[in-house]
């Protein structure tokens, strides 16, 4: 006999947390090509498939972990059970996109600080030394 | 029919649609780095480009049919969506570490290529 409570939960946590994904996504990358312009500095096309190539790398990531973590061990009795566990689901994994999205805007940034020394090297034929 | 024989069903007609969905997708925006990494050898990169895709579609479909085999036997409606769900996620999983690797092997070696070098 299967347990109601249990699969009610994955059928609310499943949407939820393809929505937050899709919110997430939709937010970083509307920005990022912004970022993506100005590291392929007038090469419209490579900006555009880079920031593509970004996307569906952080879909494919993020959709992958919400499936993997879907299971749920313990045998919930009852309603608050439920409420329970599924807020607890929903709120790492909502940390947890948090954190990639921080991670992929310090990409953005490193990419950004990259091109401009290199544009700084193409202009200049003497190498220019890093400051810290 | 039990319910490890729809949950096979399932995992096998969404796991190809996705395969070959991100394939298509890699394929059409990769073309572009290919071609800067050969320095403009639009039918080479071409090839390249089709033979990669070739051999991702069977690296990974080959994979998805792999994982039916060791699958365990399903009782209830919960282990149903918790197993296709454990299994669909590892896969995606593998996908998208296949994808951060590739890309970071067309960043180095678009570092390590003084033309395009120049150019970025």
């Amino acid at each position: 006999m299967s347990n109601t409570y249990t699969v009610a939960a994955y059928f609310i946590y499943l949407p939820i947390a393809l929505v937050l994904t899709w919110l997430v996504a939709k937010t970083l990358f509307q920005n990022g090509l912004i970022f993506m312009r100005d590291i392929f500095f007038g090469r419209e096309e490579m900006a555009k498939a880079t920031t593509a190539l970004f996307k569906s790398g952080f879909y494919l990531l993020n959709v992958g972990f919400a499936l993997y973590i879907l299971k749920i061990y313990d045998a919930l009795t009852g309603m608050q059970d439920t409420i329970e566990v599924l807020s607890s689901k929903i709120g790492s994994f909502a940390i947890y996109l948090g954190i990639m999205l921080f991670f992929n805007l310090y990409l953005f940034f490193r990419g950004k600080r990259a091109s401009q020394r290199r544009r700084v090297e193409a202009t200049n034929p003497t190498p220019v030394t890093p400051q810290s | 029919m039990n319910l490890n024989i729809s949950a096979y069903v399932v995992f096998v007609f969404l796991m190809v649609f996705i395969i070959v969905y991100v394939g298509r997708y890699f394929y059409t925006n990769g073309r572009v780095f290919i071609i800067s990494l050969l320095k403009g050898n639009v039918s080479l990169a071409d090839s390249i480009n089709r033979l990669l895709l070739a051999g991702y579609y069977l690296l990974n479909i080959g994979y998805a049919f792999l994982k039916i085999k060791d699958w365990k036997k399903i009782n209830t409606l919960e282990v149903w969506c918790s197993s296709l769900a454990l299994n669909m996620g590892t896969l995606i999983l593998i996908l998208a570490f296949m994808h951060y690797g590739n890309m970071l092997a067309i960043y180095y070696l678009s570092k390590s290529n003084s033309i395009t070098h120049k150019l970025f």
